[in-house]
């Protein structure tokens, strides 16, 4: 059988002439990565001739003027000894300024940098201990719960779980 | 990389430090001007901090060690003394660095300096809502056609931050002007 090695397939005229401009577009647009939607340009403009006048301007504020350029160098003793009685300053006011500080507290916590703590970490305290931490004196059971609790419902549980209601001892005044 | 040693060694000489200083200054004037006008928008804010840029190099030449290229050092300066000058500038005005920008590009409608289109307006808006240093690498990557290289050593950030930043700047700006 012979094989047909005629090629059927046609292309546009000056296809393979201008896909090396087309690829290098396409890469050059890529590799800028900023698509088409930002210009190209920035709208700023400078005076006329500015470029040439700015020159003279900057040379006749220093190599013209050299005689005013005071080298760092030559004040270093005095920046020594600026620096050294600042570090006395310091050492004695930050020493008196620190014990009259009030330390840290929790209370200067704030709340959202709590929450985040106990977002991030693991936390491995049983219910008695997160109890002994929190100090529940000022909250009352209503605070915590959705509805309030009645006397009535807290009976009425209390009938129905207990075996003898006397053993919680409710009027003996030796738990007081 | 030669005619960098021999300028510096002729900065240092007293003999010779006049004649290349104006070299150094025909040399890097225009690429410093437009890096500090991106950053401080006003032609005149600009001349200010160029002038700055150029006298606190020559006052500090002598202490220039040469562990960057002396183009990354004067870069370094001139972008720490454009974000000194805009401090100050809040400062004097009495507000936040977020409020001036944002007047900053306002004021550009005024500027007979800014010719930009209304796409451009809106291309300093966005820019004007990026972190200093997401525009500074976006400016000196698009416009200034910089090398990551040598962002990174103005910047003394590594290439690969660099590159972080400079997409999430062009993600954030092509979002900017898309929408309405």
């Amino acid at each position: 059988m012979k094989k047909n090695n005629e090629n059927k397939f046609n292309t546009p005229e000056g296809y393979f002439e201008s896909f090396h401009d087309r690829l290098m577009d396409r890469i050059q647009k890529e590799e800028g990565g900023t698509g088409s939607s930002i210009p190209n340009t920035d709208g700023f403009t400078v005076p006329g001739n500015y470029f040439e006048e700015v020159v003279p301007t900057i040379l006749s504020k220093t190599t013209a003027e050299g005689g005013k350029v005071i080298p760092l160098g030559s004040r270093r003793n005095f920046y020594y000894a600026a620096a050294a009685i600042a570090a006395i300053f310091l050492l004695v006011f930050g020493i008196n300024w620190k014990t009259e500080t009030t330390p840290l507290g929790f209370d200067d916590l704030a709340s959202a940098e709590i929450d985040a703590y106990f977002e991030n970490h693991e936390i491995g305290l049983s219910s008695y201990e997160i109890a002994e931490a929190i100090p529940l004196e000022d909250i009352q059971l209503n605070d915590v719960l959705a509805e309030d609790l009645t006397n009535d419902i807290l009976w009425e549980y209390l009938e129905d779980n207990m075996e003898d209601i006397e053993d919680l001892h409710l009027e003996n005044e030796e738990h007081e | 990389m030669i005619a960098e040693e021999t300028l510096v060694q002729e900065l240092k000489s007293k003999e010779s430090q006049a004649k290349a200083f104006e070299v150094l200054v025909n040399t890097y004037k225009e690429r410093l001007y437009w890096h500090i006008r991106r950053i401080v928008l006003d032609h005149d804010d600009a001349d200010d901090v160029l002038q700055n840029t150029f006298i606190k190099v020559y006052r500090n030449i002598d202490g220039f060690k040469g562990d960057s290229k002396l183009y990354s050092w004067m870069y370094r300066i001139a972008t720490n003394e454009s974000l000194t000058f805009l401090k100050q500038k809040s400062k004097k005005m009495g507000i936040g660095d977020q409020e001036l920008k944002e007047r900053m590009v306002e004021n550009l409608q005024a500027d007979v300096y800014f010719e930009g289109d209304e796409i451009q307006l809106k291309l300093q808006k966005a820019l004007a809502t990026l972190p200093d240093k997401q525009k500074l690498v976006f400016n000196m990557k698009y416009f200034q056609e910089m090398k990551y290289e040598d962002i990174s050593e103005v910047l003394e950030t590594s290439v690969g931050a660099l590159k972080a930043s400079y997409h999430l700047a062009t993600k954030k700006i092509e979002a900017y002007l898309r929408a309405d």
